[in-house]
């Protein structure tokens, strides 16, 4: 007993020594590879195409940071995860990184020994209605029929709206996300209610899926980022950063397209974010070129955003409050410097 | 006759060109820049609703919009082609736009000086340089490439207005300034005053 005792506590002494010690930047570096746990296919943030390679919002967020790490965004392990799989595969090692539509929450940092490195994805509840009601905000919604999954917290979040705003919603809550889409789709009911990233999935499912519209309301939060272990200071800047590195070339016009413009540019925070002034990348472990390397491959966010969920997309998402916060949105990133 | 079935195919050429062009020029919002294609205006030509029907992308619709500026401002992204109504509460009307080459010239602050329904138009001398064989003077009617009205910016040439090519929305073209399709021009013109306050953004420059 007490032996056992002792061989916990060394185990524990032991554990604690190698969280210290952590340096997950490092073992990247010398593997030569990039594990990033993903979702096993969600349309948009992560799935396989037609020839096998990974796509998606939360892939290209893995790319970003193989590109900035490796000079490579191609070096990636994907690592295809459960919702019940992803935090434990993080937590004992398995992946460097989640990127995995996983909302940032208390529990999960204070409990789970987590960190989220920052909010990729906004999202949030909404509702879906028919154009031809030709409504502009759920505070218009009235009296209608609103169609939910029954169960979720989606059902709980309309009602606290619904009472705090004075509307008089009648709830039908439906077993299935199936049954919530058929029962819109025959006219049983005026809306449908869920997460917005959910909403623009369930619209492809209607017959005529541009006659619908999304609400510009978000009613609950549900920040989406990427996720890696406590006590590893140096990688959670590498994978924040790189995130940053996003919004920030976005915000300075920077792109795939202007890349070279950018590089021969005399504006200074351009030159800081590409490297040609400044050691930024250095003082994070990487490169100079580090942020040329994630634009390079991935382009900047609205690239990313576009090209997988947003309104060219499949998706058809708008940017919405996932716009940058220059020009309407909540998106804001540190600057480099 | 003769004259009617060669303007049907120059309507159709030009439909065609134009359907190419939209293909590569839709921008995707971040990306940016302003390759402005040359599509020669269409004088006389009524396009049919089918074609005023625009990509859902580019629908009036209300959208999420956070800003520190007033209900009633109209505030121009020509990077995104969009034009949003601010309504407050977080939210503005968005209207798709097509940007002229004078619309990427300027950005700041500006106030609708003057509204007209189915304004004339006298093309820009700079214009009929381009553009010879432009008549020098039209007089406001569908068909016009003015379209259904035109919100005059200050004492500038800048102006938003409808169009006769609807499937220009979305795109950087040769000439105008800020078009909309007609539907949602009119609509804009019964919401705004005169006075209304026009914020014009480009994309931040390298």
């Amino acid at each position: 007993m007490k032996k056992f005792a002792f061989a916990l506590a060394a185990a524990g002494a032991l554990l604690s020594a190698s969280l210290a010690q952590a340096d997950t930047l490092s073992e990247v570096k010398a593997r030569g590879t990039l594990k990033c746990g993903v979702n096993q296919g969600l349309d948009g943030f992560s799935a396989k195409d037609d020839k096998g390679q990974w796509t998606g919002f939360d892939v290209d967020l893995c790319r970003a940071v193989a590109a900035a790490v490796l000079g490579d965004a191609g070096k990636v392990e994907y690592v295809p995860l459960s919702a019940e799989a992803r935090f434990p595969a993080l937590q004992k090692g398995e992946i460097d990184l989640l990127s995995r539509n996983s909302t940032w929450t208390l529990s999960r940092e204070a409990d789970l020994k987590l960190i989220f490195a920052g909010v990729s994805y906004y999202d949030g509840q909404g509702f879906l209605v028919p154009i031809a009601r030709n409504i502009n905000g759920a505070l218009e919604l009235g009296s209608a029929k609103v169609c939910v999954q029954a169960g979720t917290t989606s059902v709980l979040n309309a009602r606290d709206y619904a009472r705090q705003n004075n509307l008089q919603l009648e709830m039908i809550e439906l077993p299935s996300v199936d049954e919530v889409v058929k029962s819109y789709a025959d006219g049983k009911c005026d809306v449908i209610t869920t997460d917005v990233s959910q909403l623009y999935a369930l619209r492809l499912k209607l017959p005529k899926p541009a006659d619908h519209i999304v609400l510009p309301d978000v009613i609950s939060k549900e920040p989406l980022g990427p996720v890696v272990r406590q006590g590893d200071d140096r990688w959670l800047n590498v994978v924040k950063w790189s995130l940053y590195a996003l919004l920030n070339a976005e915000e300075l016009g920077i792109s795939t397209a202007t890349l070279d413009q950018a590089l021969a540019s005399e504006k200074p925070d351009v030159k800081r974010f590409v490297g040609t002034e400044g050691n930024y990348g250095e003082q994070l472990g990487l490169g100079k070129d580090w942020a040329v390397l994630i634009v390079k491959s991935v382009g900047n966010y609205g690239e990313v955003f576009e090209r997988n969920i947003g309104a060219t997309s499949k998706l058809g998402i708008p940017r919405g409050i996932n716009q940058l916060w220059s020009v309407g949105g909540i998106q804001y990133a540190p600057p480099i410097r | 006759m003769r004259l009617s079935v060669f303007g049907i195919a120059l309507a159709v050429m030009a439909g065609l060109s134009l359907s190419a062009a939209n293909a590569q020029m839709r921008p995707s919002a971040a990306v940016g820049g302003s390759g402005i294609v040359d599509v020669p205006e269409k004088p006389g030509y009524v396009p049919s609703p089918e074609e005023e029907q625009l990509d859902p992308a580019f629908r009036r619709q209300p959208v999420y919009f956070r800003t520190t500026e007033p209900p009633g401002t109209i505030i121009i992204h020509t990077d995104e082609r969009f034009l949003y109504l601010v309504m407050g509460d977080n939210r503005a009307l968005r209207y798709g736009i097509g940007v002229g080459r004078d619309g990427f010239q300027w950005s700041g602050l500006q106030k609708v000086s003057r509204k007209a329904e189915w304004p004339d138009w006298t093309p820009p001398p700079e214009m009929i340089e381009r553009q010879p064989y432009l008549p020098r003077f039209m007089a406001g009617g569908p068909g016009n490439p003015m379209g259904a009205a035109a919100l005059y910016l200050g004492q500038t040439v800048y102006r938003i207005h409808g169009t006769n090519m609807p499937n220009t929305i979305g795109m950087a073209v040769s000439s105008g300034c800020f078009r909309l399709v007609n539907s949602d021009v009119a609509d804009l013109f019964s919401r705004v005053p005169v006075g209304t306050k026009v914020i014009i953004r480009q994309a931040p420059a390298l």
